[in-house]
């Protein structure tokens, strides 16, 4: 018995430690989302000079946590003219596009444990840059879904607008990419990160970081591109007829996706888990994963700043914006990178 | 076993994909429709990937799955998805006729040559030591590069008639109208 069983383990070892590698993945995206809001909520406070959240346990830590027990308990409205199953897939779609798009993402050098090389990362796909973008172009579908489903006028206008901005911008975010792959010649993301161990692409590819770094806050929908539930044209866009922990999936989508993108600049181009300057203040195996994390801590950071600080920008101007400025920038960069790569 | 698993795999995937697209064309809401040729195109997708295309997948899913079928949902919010009306007319059973039909010319040309497989010079082994899109990069654009240019140049000029369609009124009399 026993001995089937360790033959079993050690004949599937690659997929149990895949599987326990993704279930680690998926609940620390999860629970980061809480921190994350009480973290926008603490610095929002701060940037509005006020004080934020600060009464539920110390520092308004436990804040986030009573939110959650809230939403959870909250009544379920479903209303009659609603198409059922879409209602209910729309926010499982947002949500689990979120955390897969996060699993070709490599977080740290690997290191070897019990014999046994171990990435930090779900999977290390020859094309990963690709399965990202595919992946995280199918998110818009539960924004979309959630404006039809909901059968309510506000929630259409959300939905278009939103798919539009997202089609929009996704075109950016591909040119501004293809630089990087340009300059580093792999779709690999590990490969992409060990290219950048002496010089970050941020430094070689400067207006790609500007274009995807902009294009991506406008892919989350995060101010000051968050048309789609902008409140006072559309009364929250898409979630408007969304209640308790449906509504509470639609921001979880949201911060995972706010994860996810400050981690794909940090692999495109702040270099990953590299520590350039401080890497003789690096411990060898936790070392690149806290590297990396306090770069993408930064980024999330700055994606807080932006919130407080931009107004929303009209729709016409965001698409203008999009098609007339960032898209012919995006292309000329991707022509220079070229015409350097050729050089 | 590893294998009979795989094979196992490959026929679900490629169950799953026809019973999709039935549901495309069986389905009276057009939402319905779309959300099925997405699921037909994410079965597709992942048959790429089990024949270790792993580019063609993540293509596959970016430019279908991703940009065209989002359009698609696009024009039915903007058209308000009304449920089809069952209508008769003469053009199902022609094409209940035209089905087998179609059904024997696939028979056909599997059978007639059966004993030479559609083989490239790419194996299993090359790809994985060029890599998938370098394969798929060096085919492209050297024995297809005629082919690739052509469509791409079709596309870009369906793309400024689309355009010019959209922008610039119609002249109907010889007179623009507004």
């Amino acid at each position: 018995m026993i001995d089937t069983v360790t033959q079993f383990l050690s004949d599937n070892l690659v997929l149990i430690v895949g599987a326990v590698k993704a279930a680690i993945i998926a609940v620390a995206l999860l629970s980061s989302v809480p921190l994350l809001v009480w973290l926008e909520r603490r610095l929002m406070g701060r940037f509005q000079v006020r004080l934020g959240p600060n009464r539920v346990g110390p520092f308004g830590l436990a804040q986030p946590f009573a939110d959650a027990v809230k939403l959870l308990f909250k009544e379920s409205i479903v209303q009659g003219s609603a198409d059922k199953f879409l209602f209910f897939l729309a926010p499982a779609v947002v949500v689990f596009t979120a955390i897969v798009t996060f699993s070709a993402i490599p977080f740290g050098a690997s290191f070897t444990l019990f014999g046994q090389e171990i990435g930090p990362h779900v999977a290390n796909i020859n094309v990963g840059l690709l399965f990202v973008f595919a992946i995280s172009s199918m998110g818009i579908y539960g924004i979309v879904l959630a404006g039809l489903a909901s059968n309510n006028k506000y929630s259409l206008m959300g939905g278009l607008r939103s798919s539009a901005q997202m089609i929009s911008y996704e075109l950016t975010l591909g040119l501004a990419a293809l630089g990087v792959i340009i300059v580093s010649g792999s779709l690999n993301l590990v490969e992409i990160v060990e290219d950048q161990a002496v010089v970050p692409n941020i430094i070689l590819q400067p207006l790609a970081f500007i274009l995807f770094f902009t294009a991506g806050v406008a892919e989350t929908n995060r101010a000051p591109f968050d048309l789609p539930e902008a409140e006072q044209e559309l009364v929250a866009g898409f979630h408007t007829e969304y209640t308790g922990m449906k509504f509470a999936m639609f921001f979880m989508g949201e911060y995972i996706n706010m994860i996810t993108m400050s981690a794909m600049v940090t692999v495109l181009f702040l270099g990953g888990w590299n520590a350039y300057f401080f890497e003789f203040l690096v411990p060898p195996v936790i070392g690149p994963i806290i590297v990396f994390a306090a770069k993408v801590f930064l980024l999330l950071c700055v994606f807080i700043w932006l919130r407080s600080t931009f107004p929303r920008i009209r729709y016409d101007r965001l698409m203008t914006f999009g098609w007339k400025v960032m898209l012919p920038l995006a292309v000329l960069n991707l022509m220079v990178a070229g015409f350097f790569k050729v050089l | 076993m590893f294998d009979l698993a795989y094979q196992t795999i490959v026929v679900v995937i490629g169950i799953t994909a026809i019973l999709a697209s039935f549901g495309v064309i069986l389905c009276a809401s057009p939402i319905y429709s779309a959300l099925y040729l997405i699921g037909n195109m994410i079965c597709l997708a992942l048959l790429f990937l089990l024949y270790n295309a792993e580019f063609i997948a993540a293509v596959q899913i970016i430019v279908y799955a991703g940009a065209v079928m989002i359009l698609f949902l696009f024009i039915i919010a903007l058209l308000g998805a009304k449920k089809e009306e069952k209508t008769s007319s003469w053009e199902k059973p022609a094409a209940f006729a035209f089905v087998p039909v179609l059904f024997g010319e696939l028979l056909m040309a599997l059978t007639a040559d059966a004993g030479r497989p559609a083989l490239g010079q790419f194996t299993e082994e090359l790809i994985a030591s060029v890599g998938n899109a370098q394969a798929v990069g060096m085919e492209l654009f050297s024995r297809h590069l005629i082919p690739f240019e052509l469509a791409s140049i079709l596309l870009l000029a369906a793309t400024v008639g689309v355009i010019c369609l959209a922008k610039f009124p119609a002249k109907i009399g010889g007179r623009r109208t507004k």
